[in-house]
């Protein structure tokens, strides 16, 4: 669905190389700080920007040889930017219909009074929830392929959330093919939701792994230096030096939960992982 | 092109305030005036240059990263930028002619041919700043569009300048031929003023075509 193969822009401070895959039917995650890379990926992929290297494919075609056809599969939501304020969700309407072909207007209007939005407010008078949920509302009201979604979950409150990766869930399960590529910096967001995760920082992709496999396998180990030292490190990923002696990120952890009963094993979540991926230090 | 076109009605019709306004405006100039063409130039002026406006509409909160997200191209942007003037020029253009022929019903004194020779000078006149305007403006934007422009007119005055001044020391005679296109007649100058107006499209799309594609969201 979408192949990103050494993606490469360059800023005077900042420099990104990322590679990833978005396989059909997926929902894949990407996470990482704030100005880690993501918005940067999405920006490239959708054309925004132009790149200093590497390869996009979608649907299976360069990205400079997509035509009108191809974009009408893509629903789209940025995190900084979406239609004019100026307009109301109802003007969209005729604009959508006219943009993309299997527009679903009922669809459209049936959610936008679902989620309390007004068709005849201004855009930019809705509060910060109302706007992403309409940004969301956007992207899959025309039978899209592929969502590329950049942070549509910021700034909203648990409820709105869990709203809209419900709608999200349900996008999916209309049809088997559809393929979701997702950036949030809300780790329970992702983790609830995706297939996969690519985690990015300062703009390389430091680890990708599949949701379940980093929920089940990865765990924490706390050990104190004299384990430490008894500790076998080949399963070991990154190491940091902590005031009770070192905490140690595995990808086994069913071998230290074996091997090691006395030694502290916390389960991995996306934040320890995320967080050791980044602070922690190579064996 | 045709959802982008209805992007811009919609970003319009938001200001129809302004809009009747800017009318009642022109029809009180008008009545004081006391020559119903005036409405025609100020009319069409106004509404050939509302599409740099919906310029800046679609900048407002850096919604443009997310308006070429969508399926179209940045050629087709640009171009619909200036189709969408040419419609509202033309629409005002024809407002402004039937406000003029009511007034003319009013008052009297009224020529149907000399409206539709105002009408015919004004739109190409105004499209031809268009053409000057929207490249500048999806360059450098709406707030130094402003400034730029003022620029690009300085620009164009000493370009003319010189070229008068060439004609006259190289004895090209081409400043002699531009006069006697009043041979014409009125209909034969309208008639060349949109041929120029056309060919001045063709270059003003390629260079804000260019200028789209270079610029990054």
């Amino acid at each position: 669905m979408l192949k990103i193969n050494h993606l490469k822009k360059n800023y005077p401070s900042f420099s990104l190389d990322c590679s990833l895959h978005v396989a059909p039917g997926c929902i894949t995650g990407l996470i990482g700080q704030n100005g880690s890379g993501k918005s940067t990926t999405f920006k490239s992929i959708l054309g925004l920007i132009s790149t200093d290297g590497g390869q996009i494919s979608l649907f299976g075609k360069d990205m400079h040889e997509l035509t009108i056809a191809d974009r009408q599969k893509l629903g789209v939501v940025l995190s900084d930017s979406g239609f004019s304020g100026y307009i109301t969700p109802q003007d969209l309407v005729p604009i959508l219909k006219n943009l993309y072909p299997d527009f679903d207007k009922a669809f459209f209007l049936t959610n936008l009074e679902k989620f309390g939005l007004s068709g005849t407010k201004k855009i930019k008078e809705f509060s910060t929830g109302m706007k992403a949920k309409l940004k969301v509302l956007v992207a899959i009201s025309h039978n899209a392929r592929l969502l590329l979604l950049d942070e549509p979950t910021a700034g909203l409150d648990v409820i709105a959330r869990d709203e809209l990766l419900d709608l999200l869930r349900s996008f999916m399960e209309q049809d088997e093919e559809r393929s979701i590529l997702i950036s949030s910096h809300i780790s329970s967001d992702l983790e609830s939701l995706c297939d996969d995760l690519y985690m990015i920082h300062d703009g390389k992709i430091v680890l990708h792994e599949d949701t379940d496999v980093l929920l089940s396998d990865y765990a924490l180990l706390k050990v104190n230096a004299e384990q430490y030292e008894t500790l076998e490190k080949q399963y070991i990923l990154k190491v940091k030096k902590e005031s009770f002696g070192y905490c140690c990120l595995t990808d086994q952890k069913q071998f230290y939960l074996d091997n090691y009963p006395q030694i502290v094993i916390e389960n991995g979540t996306i934040d320890n992982v995320i967080t050791m991926m980044i602070r922690g230090a190579a064996i | 092109m045709k959802g982008l076109l209805i992007k811009d009605f919609k970003l319009m019709m938001m200001q129809k305030n302004f809009f009747l306004s800017i009318i009642a405006i022109a029809v009180v100039l008008t009545v004081f005036v006391k020559n119903p063409s005036f409405i025609i130039g100020y009319l069409t002026f106004i509404g050939s240059v509302f599409t740099l406006s919906t310029i800046s509409y679609d900048e407002f909160d850096n919604g443009n990263a997310f308006l070429f997200s969508l399926p179209i191209t940045r050629k087709l942007y640009a171009l619909e930028k200036y189709v969408f003037g040419f419609l509202t020029g033309a629409c005002s253009c024809l407002i402004s002619l039937i406000l003029c022929m009511i007034f003319g019903l009013i008052f009297g004194n009224y020529s149907i041919s000399d409206s539709l020779m105002t009408a015919g000078m004004s739109f190409p006149m105004f499209l031809f700043l268009l053409l000057l305007m929207l490249p500048v403006h999806l360059k450098f934007g709406s707030e130094k569009g402003k400034i730029a422009i003022l620029g690009v007119l300085g620009a164009v005055f000493i370009v003319g300048f010189l070229f008068v001044k060439l004609d006259q020391l190289l004895g090209l005679g081409i400043i002699a031929s531009l006069n006697s296109m009043s041979d014409l007649g009125i209909g034969g100058l309208i008639a060349a003023m949109f041929a120029i107006v056309a060919v001045l499209f063709l270059i003003s799309y390629r260079i804000s075509s260019k200028i789209m594609e270079k610029k990054e969201f």
